[in-house]
């Protein structure tokens, strides 16, 4: 499904990701953790090119995206068909404010496929059912609490059917109570089989959910394994101690 | 009272006729400058995000001169000194292109704060869904940005209509001008100025009064505006937020 090779990304001279291989399959949840500015986030970004990286491929259904071999970026065209098909979910919602919750779910299919409303009405409607905010549609962002404005954020990029989704500290931004709201949204869309890579600290939900995980730290990935022995037999050192101060105060 | 004794009726309604027509000029003036620099300005903003450097560089040292530079002296340069490099220029259209310069430089900075403005997170949002460049400006950074355009660029237009009155220095008959010239005939300067005063206070206040509600409308949120939402649900949903 997505396939990384020697990927590089520099901020000026700073070294934010250090030659990055990695593989996701179709239908594969992928935990992704590790301390701020390790480079989580700037991985996810490069993957719908939000971020141009300095080196190295990405394969998207076994086709380049963004960039051939030598670097050489793709037309606009290209790209933003690419990034029509990988959802993107944000730590602050970024929500459009001047549209309502029903017309950020529309922003895509109208906006990018030319669908009128009318013809994507009923699947919006069930998008937002799914996520538990049809009865809001017509309120705007601004009245939405944080948790209900995350969902709208899921729901605004589940409308393109993206092949894979990907989520940058989604529950980051939100109260303590708001979070499982949330949390729950994204495991009911893993067991419907959506490939998804999820950057996060909350890492009960990654051990139940993932397939995955991966550690990161200084822009390299220093560990991968699956959840169990993630969690309960880390190898490297950095993972180790990242786990026992994360895991102390959770606990 | 001694104010009321110093104005003059008679003469009053006798200049009103001239006045009256300086201010149909100042109106006209307005209008014409502000329809040009309105539309200049974003053709600016636009030029000054090109990808032509030559452009770019040019385009910003002429917004930098214009807003660094008084307008009056603008105004004389271009009425009084150009005429030495064979361009001469009538006054009306003189006082419209010093304006409509003057005013460009200002306006094509309020397009481009707005837009600029606009968190980051929301091109990304739009990227994301794959939306192109000319859409994601188009459907997402437009709409928010206008909210902070609109109330500056009535207030442009405020100061628009009152600089007018400087185009007097150059002999355009606005109002202003009009005012000069009867005064200095009958020397009864106080009675006519205060009718030009309350003449640039009438069509002036109004405006005043729009960027004042405009600001204070558009400082409210995207919700106060639409129809379906009740009171009482956007007050649940604010109680949940807090």
């Amino acid at each position: 499904m997505i396939k990384i090779d020697n990927l590089c990304k520099s901020f000026g001279r700073d070294e934010v990701l250090k030659d990055i291989h990695l593989t996701i399959d179709k239908g594969q949840v992928l935990g992704i953790i590790g301390p701020s500015g390790s480079g989580k986030s700037t991985l996810l970004r490069c993957i719908n090119n939000l971020e141009f990286p300095t080196s190295g491929t990405i394969r998207i259904n076994g086709k380049l995206a963004y960039r051939d071999e030598s670097g050489k970026g793709f037309s606009e065209t290209e790209i933003s068909a690419t990034r029509s098909k990988v959802g993107m979910v944000f730590q602050h919602f970024n929500l459009f404010p001047h549209m309502t919750v029903l017309q950020n779910v529309y922003a895509g299919p109208k906006h990018v496929l030319g669908l009128s409303e009318k013809e994507f009405h009923d699947e919006a409607i069930a998008i937002l059912e799914s996520v538990g905010l049809a009865e809001k549609r017509d309120q705007f962002p601004e009245q939405l609490s944080g948790g209900q404005q995350q969902r709208v954020g899921i729901a605004r990029a589940l409308a393109m059917k993206p092949d894979v989704m990907l989520f940058d500290e989604v529950t980051s931004a939100l109260d303590p109570e708001l979070v499982g709201e949330v949390l729950g949204v994204l495991r009911k869309l893993s067991e419907a089989g959506m490939t998804m890579l999820i950057v996060t600290h909350e890492m009960g939900f990654v051990r139940q959910v993932a397939d995955r995980v991966i550690f990161m730290d200084a822009g390299r990935i220093v560990e991968e394994n699956n959840p169990a022995e993630f969690f309960d037999n880390p190898q490297n050192e950095r993972t180790k101690s990242f786990l026992a101060s994360v895991l102390s105060h959770t606990d | 009272m001694e104010f009321f004794n110093l104005i003059h009726p008679e003469i009053a309604l006798g200049a009103l006729p001239t006045i009256l027509r300086g201010l149909l000029i100042t109106l006209l003036v307005t209008l014409l400058c502000g329809i040009f620099s309105l539309t200049l300005g974003v053709l600016v903003a636009f030029g000054r995000k090109s990808k032509s450097r030559v452009l770019r560089l040019s385009l910003g040292a002429y917004v930098q001169v214009f807003r660094s530079t008084p307008f009056l002296l603008q105004l004389v340069y271009i009425y009084f000194v150009l005429p030495f490099f064979g361009i001469e220029i009538p006054p009306l259209p003189a006082g419209i292109l010093a304006l409509t310069l003057h005013y460009t430089a200002y306006l094509c900075e309020v397009y481009r704060g707005a837009i600029e403005a606009v968190p980051k997170g929301q091109t990304d949002a739009a990227k994301a869904l794959g939306m192109r460049n000319r859409v994601v400006m188009v459907r997402v950074i437009l709409p928010q940005a206008i909210r902070t355009i609109i109330p500056a660029l009535c207030n442009y237009m405020v100061s628009l209509l009152k600089d007018t009155s400087l185009l007097s220095v150059v002999t355009v008959q606005e109002m202003m001008f009009r005012g000069q010239i009867y005064a200095a005939e009958t020397y009864d300067y106080f009675t006519i100025y205060t009718m030009v005063f309350l003449l640039y206070f009438a069509v002036g206040f109004p405006g005043v009064k729009l960027v004042d509600y405009l600001e204070k409308r558009m400082k409210k949120g995207y919700a106060s505006r639409s129809v379906v939402t009740t009171s009482e649900e956007t007050l649940t949903a604010r109680g949940e937020k807090r």
